[in-house]
């Protein structure tokens, strides 16, 4: 504390001396109050380092109400009269002395100078506006910005590196932008075409290439840490999350907007590309639930967590999962924070969602038609079932068994005021009910909230957001959508109609999305209340076969014959359009997330889920300001307003983050090294004007990566040798001056890919579910066991792979192949023995050995200078050299053909990107 | 394999180090280091919190690398009993349970475990008795382990974080309940690379039934490089692509290699010093002597037939019977791994959930008795005869043995049920061997064995002291990803240095 304004304490301790602001108050709250109360942190929601602040006050009020001490919270903080405000919580309280200044200060009027500086906390460089040097939208400004630096470093002198070679350049770029070599064709045509403009006519090809997506996409997943099982202990297969990956490979092909991207992965069931929202739901995912209450909390809040840390590092290079515990240690991202996010995504849940085609009026009208007709034959159906209901069975046999999917109940029909359904077996745990339909004499389904019916239950299982007795008749169906009793095998439901209504028919289930098999009521009566207060029951699980395997059509052996065809034909009927409808209005169902309104939101003390602590609204992150969500918004708009917001034209680190990704991709390192940490703890740019020129050249060209990628690639720094040079070596090992380009091993992905593209056999078919490496043993539990013999199912590109988390494909995982379950912006590059020993021994290997060697005879014969040239072109994209030539004919004399080829798939220059 | 002499220079340890001393090697090699995030660089200030990442040698990443501080344990055995195996029935002896045995937990009324409702307390089906000079109360599940009670220090105070088997394998192998993390193994190869590099630095050992529960993500890398994920072959799965395939002559098996290798080179001559090109090189040098010394290490021929006979690995008879068997050939692979200098041996006894709850691991819900009477038998006496192998071998003066489980179980059978429900309030875990204060136990439950309550220690600290008693301070050893300078303990964790001699 500076003496002076000690000095002034002194000088004017008697009351009613003025107190001058700055002078004396300021130093008091900075010396007892603005630790917490400040810059940093901002407890309460109060700030005390501004006069303007203490008068705006924080969660329970203003701190000061000027001329009025006795009633400024500040004063009755200090003086610490109410425990629950008293301050500091901690330390030596007030002197009587200081009180008395703050007091003075407050009755004279709470005066204080118009300009007060308020203290800002210092954001990182990345929290700040994009500023664009201004240089016109070329590669040349690329390579200015480069050079720019390395004179700021002294190493000028160090310039580019000469063009490379066409070859390597045309191989570079295919390996860069596909993942996949040039054919010789293709070399040999860039090589000859000697008019201007060659290489840009190249790069344009390459882009508009299917190739190019597929390659970018797998970068992306890597980021949305995408893998097709479930992970955890049951790790079971994802087989319909592939629309995700598809959607991804189109929207680079397509060049789709990043902004859109950005926006449809957050809340594409809003923007009509709900495909996008398998980003959401991409992680793993524990299947394993359990009646302790804790263990499905915490569950949910790694969940939780997992969603709002893989889009805080995708989108923003943050790691806003640190904030789960504490306030960020170098980010301005508090705890609160974190739960906001947690309010916009707690809606969330990881299901699968039936994924909507495209609509035209045609097929809208079919579907009409199709429904009309589906229902005329359900009425006819339900007659004949009542009517076989009535008969006897001929073989004395019983009504059909439960299923988990669809059960029907048919009576003769009775006037009630509520019906109970009264479960006393399941065939596992808590019984589950999706929905329960009661339909009246006109076919119209009576039991449904909306039509004014009221449900009530012995219980429901507490904690589950998915499971709640509302569901039971909210006429949505699943078991996201469902009730479950709270007592293991037995629960009884009821329903009350708002007034007395004519019934003959209640159709129930457990899953009719057909998920689930657990949890079905077995043995069950269902009983109707009669006007005059009595239950009368009309249906029961007594008549029905014991619980197994449904058999629809098993009610047409007790109806005469004529009824039985025409019951028989109209199931059929009746089937073949709902598959139709399926077809028409994307009946599949695809990984994509479900949505339903959360509860509120607590922050939890140090994350803990036992300790909740206040109620935290939706929102984003307060330091960019408020997202304008009110505390019951409704949840997709919670997600949409997030959305917006990541991928608005103000938001300095979404365009950042991509511009530097795409960077990343193309030269092995980033600008910003740390591609998912543009935060405090990160690395900081090594060319900050070069980036943020490329941020502002992809916003204003509207997103688009093609633009950004086109001005990459042409550029000097590109296109010139990898050769090192020992003063670039000297100066700048990493090569991060780009002082030539950086070579480096291939990912796994392109490996196979280049492999089975050199041995010929592979095969470009693009989308749907995609092809397994493993041998897969279905059961509660799946296992997997590596595919030994390969045919072309498996002669796609990688990126159709379907990955299994925890079990790596036994040839390619080894080689730093990410399995999925974290985000990885940049994947390790190791050299191991045990990946030498998959490409060297690999039944996998061998046999494109063998398609190689095959490939080579059939192109040109049994002259093994050709063979060798072919081999090296389809290869390395380059012609051998008088060495390589020489060594590789005797190598083939010797040893033969398909050893020859074996050993080119393990060449150094083979795996590496030069 | 024969190498040219210039390139056997390159790559040669010190042929590499020597180099390095030169600048523009040095500069290359650092180059590769920081850009895998294998540098911390040079710490701003060394203080007791600065993070160490280990500086690794991409053309060897394996190589020996000094511990942070004087080591007491140069090696790991970990021996994880898959499914949760019972503290009640095993190591943790609880009169007051014997005594009320039939009457409701206090407290435990309402309570609601993994599978649901619980039942009365209930005694163990076996009996314990006093074993070894120091008299620790053992059961007679496990007779043979319990003679050796002198060589064991209990930690019967553990606490997890999960009650179900995938979080719970995670949490106890990785030190988090998700997937994705690295392993133990991973951790202790990337700190300390291995005594031997002909070997795999870090071998992971299933059960002759399968895999564990969370498979390979117990012995996976995680986020680190590939380099340090475990090597997972038995006695009787060998590593995958390690021989030679039957269809390739030897002889052109050999020429392939030399060529592959003049190829190498001769492209090396164009990008010299290139540390990467000269990784990969060394990395088929490392696999071709992996093929001669990974079979000469899984050849159990050469063991003597009173040593199949102490493990039991001549044990023939129904199916129980041959699982011990494979076991206990898994176990002798353990040691004799151990004698070659593998850093880090993790060592599975039982398998992922086949044939039905509790039947292929210690998942014990429904017929506990039944189920343990032959897991028991087929864990016990190769797991004593290989802890006392390495004691007469001497192996056991550098080498920690952790023994472990994904949690415990309840002191009440389930309702309805002959069986115990996962219970992580409270768990025994065991070490052995170097720097370990034995015979000792550590913490304590309560009358019951439901919860921890005297020293309670938490999975971290289980890790924390393995580290510790590996010279590792594990508030220090990290590895950057995606961010955040990552722990096998995260963010906590404390030594537990009563069990340190």
């Amino acid at each position: 504390m500076p003496v002076c304004s000690l000095l002034g304490w002194a000088g004017r301790s008697l009351q009613g001396a003025e107190v001058d602001y700055n002078r004396d108050v300021k130093p008091l709250l900075q010396q007892h109050c603005t630790g917490c109360h400040g810059v940093k942190r901002q407890r309460g929601d109060l700030r005390l380092d501004s006069r303007a602040a203490l008068l705006k006050g924080g969660s329970r009020g203003p701190a000061v109400v000027a001329g009025k001490s006795a009633e400024s919270r500040l004063i009755q903080a200090v003086t610490q009269e109410d425990p629950e405000i008293a301050m500091p919580p901690e330390g030596e309280p007030l002197s009587a002395e200081a009180i008395q200044v703050l007091r003075d200060w407050i009755d004279q009027g709470a005066q204080g100078p118009a300009d007060e500086v308020v203290g800002r906390r210092e954001l990182p460089w990345s929290f700040r506006p994009v500023q664009r040097p201004e240089l016109p939208s070329s590669p040349a400004s690329i390579d200015a910005l480069l050079e720019a630096q390395r004179a700021r470093q002294d190493l000028a002198g160090l310039g580019f590196s000469s063009e490379a070679d066409r070859v390597t350049q045309i191989r570079r770029l295919y390996l860069v932008m596909h993942g996949l070599p040039p054919t010789p064709a293709e070399v040999e045509e860039f090589r000859q075409d000697t008019l201007p403009g060659a290489y840009e006519r190249l790069v344009e090809r390459v882009l508009a290439s299917p190739r190019y997506g597929e390659r970018w996409a797998r970068h992306w997943l890597d980021i949305a840490r995408f893998a097709e099982s479930n992970g955890f202990e049951t790790n079971r297969v994802r087989a319909n999350a592939w629309p995700y990956r598809d959607y991804v490979i189109e929207a680079f092909n397509i060049d789709k907007p990043y902004d859109q991207f950005v926006r449809e992965q957050v809340a594409g069931d809003a923007l009509r590309a709900d495909a996008g929202t398998g980003f959401l739901v991409a992680g793993a995912y524990d299947l394993v639930k359990s009646p302790d209450i804790n263990l499905s909390l915490m569950q949910r809040q790694d969940e939780l967590a997992d969603i709002i840390n893989t889009t805080g590092t995708a989108f923003l290079g943050l790691t806003l999962g640190c904030a789960r515990c504490h306030d960020h240690k170098f980010d301005p991202v508090s705890q609160r924070d974190y739960y906001a996010m947690q309010g916009v995504f707690a809606g969330v849940n990881f299901a699968p969602r039936p994924l909507p085609r495209e609509r035209s009026q045609q097929s809208d009208e079919e579907v009409a038609r199709l429904g009309k007709q589906v229902r005329q034959q359900e009425e006819r159906l339900a007659a004949l079932r009542a009517r076989a209901a009535g008969n006897p069975d001929p073989a004395g046999k019983l009504r059909p068994a439960v299923n988990a999917r669809r059960n029907e109940d048919t009576f003769p029909p009775v006037t009630a005021t509520a019906v109970r359904f009264t479960i006393r077996a399941t065939n596992a745990s808590e019984p589950c009910l999706d929905e329960l339909e009661v339909f009246d004499t006109s076919g119209k389904n009576v039991a449904l909230a909306s039509a004014g019916a009221k449900p009530s239950a012995n219980g429901t299982l507490p904690g589950y957001e998915i499971h709640k007795l509302e569901h039971l008749n909210d006429g949505q169906v699943g078991n996201n959508r469902s009730w479950i009793s709270n007592t293991a095998g037995k629960g009884w439901v009821r329903i009350d109609f708002p007034s007395p209504v004519t019934i003959s028919r209640v159709v129930w289930g457990r899953d009719r999305n057909q998920q689930f098999g657990d949890r079905v009521a077995t043995d069950y009566t269902l009983e109707v209340l009669l006007e005059g207060e009595t239950w009368r029951e009309v249906s029961s699980s007594a008549d029905r076969a014991p619980f197994g395997p449904e058999d629809p059509k098993a009610f047409l052996k007790r109806l005469n014959q004529e009824e039985a065809t025409e019951a028989g034909r109209l199931l059929d009927q009746v089937a073949d359009a709902h598959r139709r409808i399926g077809e028409l209005t994307g009946g599949f169902s695809a990984w994509l997330g479900t949505f339903s309104q959360p509860q509120e939101v607590h922050r939890l003390h140090r994350g803990d889920h036992t300790l909740p602590r206040e109620v935290v609204h939706p929102g984003g992150l307060e330091v960019f300001g408020d997202l304008a969500m009110s505390p019951d918004e409704p949840e997709q708009q919670r997600r949409l307003k997030l959305a917006n917001w990541l991928a608005s034209r103000d938001n300095p680190l979404t365009p950042r983050v991509m511009v530097n990704r795409i960077w990343h991709y193309i030269f092995g390192t980033g600008l910003v090294e740390t591609p998912s940490d543009f935060g405090g703890n990160g690395v900081p740019p090594t060319h900050p004007e070069l980036l943020d020129w490329l941020a502002d050249e992809f916003v204003h060209s509207g997103w688009s990566v093609k633009h950004v990628q086109r001005l990459i690639l042409s550029t000097r720094a590109f296109r010139q040798s990898s050769a090192p040079r020992p003063e670039g070596l000297r100066a700048d090992a990493a090569s991060s001056l780009l002082w030539r380009y950086p070579p480096r091993r291939l990912e796994a992905e392109a490996i196979r890919d280049c492999i089975l593209a050199s041995s010929g056999v592979l095969d470009v078919s693009m989308g749907g579910p995609g092809f397994f490496l493993q041998k897969v043993e279905v059961d509660n539990v799946y296992r997997y066991f590596p595919k030994e013999e390969f045919g072309p199912p498996e002669f796609r590109r990688m990126v159709y792979l379907n990955r299994i988390r925890q079990e790596q494909d036994p040839v390619f995982g080894s080689f730093d192949c990410p399995s999925g379950n974290q985000v990885t912006p940049k994947r390790a590059r190791s050299n191991t023995p045990l990946q030498a020993l998959n490409l060297f021994n690999s039944p996998f290997i061998l046999q494109q050995a063998g398609f190689l060697a095959q490939r080579l005879r059939k192109e040109v014969g049994e002259e093994t200078a050709e063979q060798v040239r072919l081999a090296f072109q389809l290869t390395v994209a380059r012609r051998p050299d008088e060495f390589e030539l020489e060594a590789s004919q005797q190598m083939i004399r010797e040893h033969g053909l398909e050893a020859f080829c074996r050993a080119l798939f393990n060449t150094s220059e083979f795996l590496f990107l030069f | 394999m024969p190498v040219s002499p210039a390139a056997q220079m390159l790559l040669d340890r010190r042929g590499l180090l020597s180099q390095s001393a030169t600048a523009l090697g040095g500069m290359a090699l650092a180059h590769l280091l920081r850009r895998d995030g294998l540098l911390a660089g040079e710490p701003e200030r060394d203080d007791e919190r600065t993070p160490i990442r280990p500086k690794i040698d991409p053309a060897n990443p394996n190589n020996r690398r000094e511990p942070h501080f004087p080591a007491k344990a140069k090696q790991v055995l970990m021996i994880f009993n898959a499914g949760a195996c019972s503290h009640l029935d095993t190591f943790d002896y609880k009169p007051e349970l014997i005594a009320r045995h039939g009457e409701p937990l206090p407290g435990g009324e309402k309570l609601v475990t993994f599978q649901g409702a619980q039942g009365a307390l209930t005694k163990s089906p076996w009996g314990f008795h006093p074993r070894g000079e120091c008299g620790k109360m053992i059961s007679d599940l496990v007779p043979r382990l319990g003679a050796l009670a002198d060589d064991l220090c209990f930690i019967h105070s553990l606490t997890g974080k999960t009650n179900t088997h995938g979080p719970g394998e995670n949490f106890m192998n990785t030190g988090f309940t998700l997937d994705g993390f690295p392993s133990v193994g991973a951790w202790t190869t990337y700190a300390l690379g291995s005594e031997n590099e002909n070997l795999p630095a870090f071998v992971a050992i299933p059960d002759p039934r399968g895999a564990p529960q969370s498979s390979g993500n117990c012995w996976n890398p995680g986020f680190l490089p590939a380099a340090f994920q475990g090597t997972d072959f038995n006695a009787t799965r060998p590593v995958r692509n390690l021989a030679r395939p039957q269809a390739i002559q030897a002889a052109t098996d050999l020429a392939t290699r030399e060529f592959i290798g003049r190829l190498n080179r001769h492209h090396l001559g164009r990008f010299p010093g290139d540390s990467e090109l000269a990784a990969r090189i060394s990395s088929y040098e490392l696999a071709a002597r992996m093929q001669l010394s990974v079979p000469e290490v899984s050849d159990l021929s050469s063991e003597p037939q009173h040593v199949l006979q102490a493990y039991g690995a001549d044990a023939v008879g129904d199916g129980t019977q041959q699982t011990k068997a494979g076991y206990a050939r898994n176990c002798i692979l353990a040691r004799r791994l151990l004698e070659q200098g593998v850093r880090f041996v993790q060592l599975f006894n039982g398998a992922y959930q086949v044939g039905g709850e509790g039947t292929s691991n210690w998942d014990g819900h429904k017929i506990l008795e039944k189920q343990y009477t032959i897991h028991g038998e087929i864990f016990d006496q190769p797991t004593a005869a290989l802890l006392a192998d390495l004691k007469q071998r001497g192996l056991l003066q550098h080498t920690l043995v952790v023994w472990c489980t994904e949690f415990g179980r309840m002191p009440t059978f389930q309702a309805g049920a002959n069986g115990r429900d996962h219970n992580p309030s409270g768990f025994t875990g065991w070490l052995a061997g170097a720097g370990v204060r034995a015979p000792f136990s550590y913490g304590a439950t309560d009358d019951f064995g439901y919860r921890a309550v005297e020293n309670i220690a938490t999975v971290y600290d289980f890790h924390a002291t393995i580290l510790h008693l590996l010279g590792l301070n594990h508030e220090r050893l990290s590895y950057y990803h995606n961010g955040i300078e990552r722990r096998l303990t995260d963010v906590h964790g404390h030594v537990i240095h009563d069990v340190v001699v």
